[in-house]
């Protein structure tokens, strides 16, 4: 591009709604960190279950630390992200926020959930909370699967009042892989085809 | 009576910038040239002239050892754009 300076009303409006349509065609979320929580959840409630029903292994929960270890490598992943990015939209920035609540929220119903000793509540609230960062990234996206795996997750908080079973560990399964497995691929094709 | 348009965007290259720039935070200096197929010498003089008229912010920096520039439009950029944008429309609506 040259700096042209004679240019038409009609030039400039099409020069501005090209250059918009440039900066909002960009695709940065390659679906990675939805991959990533997505197979660990899937991999810690499938062995959690499996400990419970099928072994005497008492402390099976333990396997749940393996989050630990993913927020840790997560946030090398995105300081790592951060310096190499070309561009810092408003979009992302929305979207890291509404995670980050999500991630207090967590934090805080658990705290909650000890201090009132209301444990039947816990899966149920979980997809509750969960539904709601998974159903906005969707939406600020413009990405239906997300939206979809978030009214899923709706549906499962439902599913999840009536078992009080161990069984209901397993509701994380569906949870995961249409709230963040399934989107994290079809992410991960988007952003390798734009 | 119409409006002047503002000098400053009313420059194919400067007015390809500040549209860039108003729908993001900021954006890299590599990022604007490869959007907008400009040379890195004309750029970064379309960008010094937008400095000096306080419409973006140009932050230079180090990262891993390369010079790195961003680039930021500041509200006042924000102002002059949705004047400019104004004005074409009352242009256009003749």
């Amino acid at each position: 591009m040259e700096n042209k300076e004679s240019l038409s009303a009609n030039d400039s409006l099409k020069l501005i709604e090209s250059m918009i349509h440039k900066a909002q065609n960009r695709f940065s979320e390659n679906g990675t960190l939805y991959l990533l929580w997505g197979w660990t959840i899937f991999f810690c409630a499938l062995v959690q279950y499996i400990s419970l029903k099928y072994t005497s292994f008492s402390k099976a929960s333990f396997v749940w630390l393996l989050v630990v270890f993913v927020m840790i490598y997560q946030i090398f992943y995105l300081s790592k992200k951060q310096q190499t990015e070309k561009v810092k939209t408003y979009t992302d920035e929305i979207i890291g926020y509404v995670w980050m609540s999500f991630g207090i929220c967590m934090g805080l119903l658990s705290f909650i959930m000890s201090k009132l000793d209301v444990w039947i509540l816990f899966y149920p609230f979980i997809f509750l909370f969960y539904g709601i960062p998974t159903f906005l990234s969707g939406a600020i996206m413009r990405f239906k699967p997300l939206m979809i795996g978030g009214i899923c997750c709706w549906a499962l908080s439902v599913a999840a009042s009536f078992i009080t079973s161990v069984e209901v560990i397993l509701l994380l399964v569906p949870a995961v892989l249409f709230g963040w497995i399934i989107p994290g691929y079809l992410l991960r094709a988007r952003f390798k085809s734009a | 009576m119409f409006k002047e348009l503002d000098p400053i965007l009313h420059s194919q290259l400067r007015l390809a910038v500040m549209s860039l720039l108003i729908g993001v935070k900021e954006a890299d200096f590599t990022f604007i040239r490869e959007k907008t197929n400009a040379t890195a010498g004309n750029l970064s003089v379309q960008l010094q002239k937008l400095k000096d008229a306080g419409y973006i912010d140009v932050v230079k920096q180090f990262k891993d050892n390369y010079p790195q520039t961003t680039c930021k439009i500041t509200p006042e950029g924000i102002l002059a754009f949705e004047a400019y944008v104004k004005a074409l429309q009352e242009y256009l609506k003749v």
